[in-house]
């Protein structure tokens, strides 16, 4: 039996490996290892009031933080009945592309581009290609500024409260926003032509399911109630509330990350499971990038995560802009949040984090205090399937040499941009 | 003068303080030619991950035995540790219930599985080893962090504020959230150096930088508690991000 073993992964968030066993040519055993350590935050805010429950659980995470506190707030207002206005609702989404932006940015540019090119990291590529760092960075930097702006913080948003803002942005504020967008559409051209000058990576294909909210609108994919599993033309569709069944969570040894199947089969989320289940905005100006990144949907090659990530910028600029300037349009309102009036009761809210879907899921006592509370994140959606791609990378690779594949299977796991403190999360069973 | 030498390392938690120094997106470049980064895994591939270090920043707290061992690694290699935001200082968010049975949680958790993982209660660096200076916050603020390097790079230690939110929020002329609007917010025990962030955007503090030295929680309860508020579940509050905190 032979071994590789990837024991720390770089140029991800958090402390994972991977470990694939093979008996002569053929793969035996994968394991994508999370050894994050369990901050068990779940069963701790048990007891907690409603006020305190976004701020401690948007610690999960911090490149997700925007994510987890707009899905934790969403889950509290569904348990209480509480409707937010619609200024409210553009600025959460407003705040929810800020940090799109800025965590694909940060990944395709500083995390993902090295590979391609064959830099150990972006310090080293901005020595030979300063242009594409600083490409990556100033789109980044604009992407902190709207979740500055809206949300009080580029991470762990402190403004976004039950019920709404607790001070909505200026007039002056979202006027300069718009001016960097603008600015930005340069920018935005740019990222495509350099992540369709990369050389392809073409290493891996398998069969995918996708799974991604179905958004009711052209406009946004934030929101929606349902997900929807693709997967070789077959569509299933599972409401909100009955997210288990889409999850069927389970515990496994090598992992502190829980491992999830749909009847079975493990499933992707993110970027490319997004552009997969809602293809309706794919027109224009996105269309014309899409063919230049070569990406055609639905892909059976994980590594066009990346391709997807690529146009969700562009996208998420574009979409950024068109909020703004209806924010402008209809008048920028110094609401304060709604009233919160506690009960007894369940909430379940699902969004779009950048990496795909999550899902706060709490109970409240009459006092507006947690009962208990389940948060699935998309790196543990995604762990078994990301161990589905491990195998068939090795599988199609010829030669099994081992330095080939230990490169090609981080370039998988990075290409899933995982998040191995949000996967490693604490579920009631 | 040669670069010093510097690692940052992440042990259990968001990631958030190196996402913080990654956020310093216009000066990152000039940064990386002032220091020698050698150990950034989040960051890069090819890491030096034996050699001496003049500067170690951590951030996360300690859930691990691997997350001690990693520390005490790090310790040694390092001439000066800087633990790195709130988890770091204080044991953060994963320690605000130090007293509950880990066992017990962990198989409410994963079940029978949980038992055979690496897991024990959150610790802050110092109650492992040694640590030469603390950059508070959650996570800090990347002026700081800047300030801090700055100032290593001149031989000198970097100064923050050592007086509560509330000072900064009364410099910014809010109203008090606490006194007038009955709010439970932890500015008064709370260490300053985020400019009243939240009290300033109407949001009570929570507490996120950790308490500062003199604070005085006992007034702080019973001011909450004749505004209505369960003496229990405030002090709980205050010790969401910090242990031991107050009370």
């Amino acid at each position: 039996m032979s071994m590789i073993v990837i024991e720390h992964l770089a140029r991800v968030e958090g402390h994972g490996g991977i470990t694939v066993e093979l008996e002569g040519d053929k793969v035996t055993n994968v394991k994508f290892d999370v050894f994050e350590g369990s901050r068990l935050l779940e069963p701790l805010i048990r007891g907690k009031r409603y006020d305190e429950v976004a701020p401690i659980l948007s610690r999960i995470c911090a490149i997700c933080s925007a994510a987890h506190t707009l899905t934790s707030l969403k889950a509290t207002e569904n348990a209480f009945g509480i409707r937010v206005s619609p200024q409210t609702e553009l600025l959460r989404e407003l705040l929810f592309r800020g940090e799109s932006i800025e965590s694909h940015a940060l990944h395709l540019f500083l995390l993902a581009a090295p590979d391609y090119l064959n830099y150990p990291s972006a310090i080293a590529l901005a020595a030979d290609k300063p242009a594409a760092v600083l490409l990556g960075l100033r789109l980044k930097k604009l992407g902190n500024l709207v979740q500055e702006t809206i949300g009080g913080r580029a991470i762990h948003p402190v403004n976004a409260v039950v019920g709404g803002f607790g001070k909505v942005p200026s007039l002056d504020q979202l006027i300069e926003l718009r001016g960097g967008l603008m600015q930005a559409a340069a920018d935005s051209d740019a990222a495509i032509d350099l992540m369709a000058s990369l050389p392809a990576a073409d290493f891996c294909h398998s069969e995918t399911l996708y799974a991604a909210l179905r958004s009711p609108s052209v406009d946004s994919y934030y929101l929606g109630d349902e997900v929807m599993v693709v997967s070789n033309g077959n569509r299933a569709i599972i409401p909100a509330a009955d997210y288990q069944s889409l999850t069927n969570e389970k515990s496994v040894p090598h992992s502190h990350a829980k491992h999830s199947a749909f009847r079975g089969n493990p499933f992707m989320v993110g970027s490319l499971a997004r552009l997969t289940v809602n293809p309706r905005r794919l027109t224009g100006k996105l269309a014309v990038a899409m063919k230049r990144l070569k990406l055609t949907l639905p892909a059976d090659n994980p590594m066009d995560n990346n391709k997807a990530q690529a146009l969700e910028l562009i996208n998420d600029l574009q979409r950024a802009l068109e909020i703004i300037e209806q924010l402008l349009r209809d008048g920028i309102k110094d609401e304060r949040s709604m009233p919160v009036q506690p009960r007894a009761g369940t909430g379940t809210a699902i969004t779009e984090a950048p990496r795909g879907l999550l899902i706060h899921s709490y109970r409240y006592d009459a006092d507006g205090c947690i009962v208990s509370a389940d948060v699935i994140t998309p790196t543990a959606l995604n762990a078994a399937s990301m161990e589905l791609h491990f195998r068939r990378a090795v599988e199609q690779c010829a030669e099994k040499e081992e330095a080939v594949l230990a490169r090609r299977l981080q370039m998988i796991a990075r290409a899933y941009d995982p998040c191995i403190s949000c996967s490693v999360h604490l579920v009631r069973r | 003068m040669s670069k010093p030498t510097v690692g940052i390392f992440g042990l259990t938690g968001c990631a958030g303080d190196q996402l913080a120094i990654l956020n310093c997106e216009d000066r990152l470049l000039d940064l990386v030619a002032l220091i020698d980064v050698r150990d950034f895994l989040m960051a890069s591939s090819e890491n030096q991950t034996d050699c001496a270090l003049d500067v170690a920043l951590v951030e996360g707290a300690v859930l691990t035995s691997r997350d001690a061992e990693r520390l005490r690694a790090i310790r040694q290699r390092s001439k000066m540790l800087v633990a790195l935001g709130t988890c770091a200082v204080w044991g953060g968010v994963a320690a605000m219930d130090r007293g509950s049975d880990r066992g017990q949680l962990i198989e409410e958790v994963y079940g029978d599985v949980g038992h055979g993982y690496d897991s024990t209660h959150a610790q802050a660096l110092r109650e492992i080893v040694r640590v030469d200076l603390n950059i508070t916050g959650c996570p800090i603020e990347k002026e700081h962090f800047l300030a801090a390097i700055a100032a290593l790079l001149n031989g000198d230690v970097p100064a923050y504020p050592e007086y509560p939110v509330c000072t900064e929020c009364r410099m910014r002329e809010n109203n008090c959230l606490l006194i007038e609007h009955g709010l439970p917010c932890c500015g008064p025990v709370t260490s300053a150096g985020c400019d009243a962030r939240c009290p300033d955007l109407r949001v009570p503090c929570v507490g996120c930088r950790g308490p500062i030295a003199d604070a005085n929680p006992t007034a702080l309860l019973e001011a909450l508690e004749q505004k209505g508020f369960d003496r229990r579940q405030i002090a709980a509050r205050l010790r969401t991000f910090a242990p031991e905190g107050v009370a």
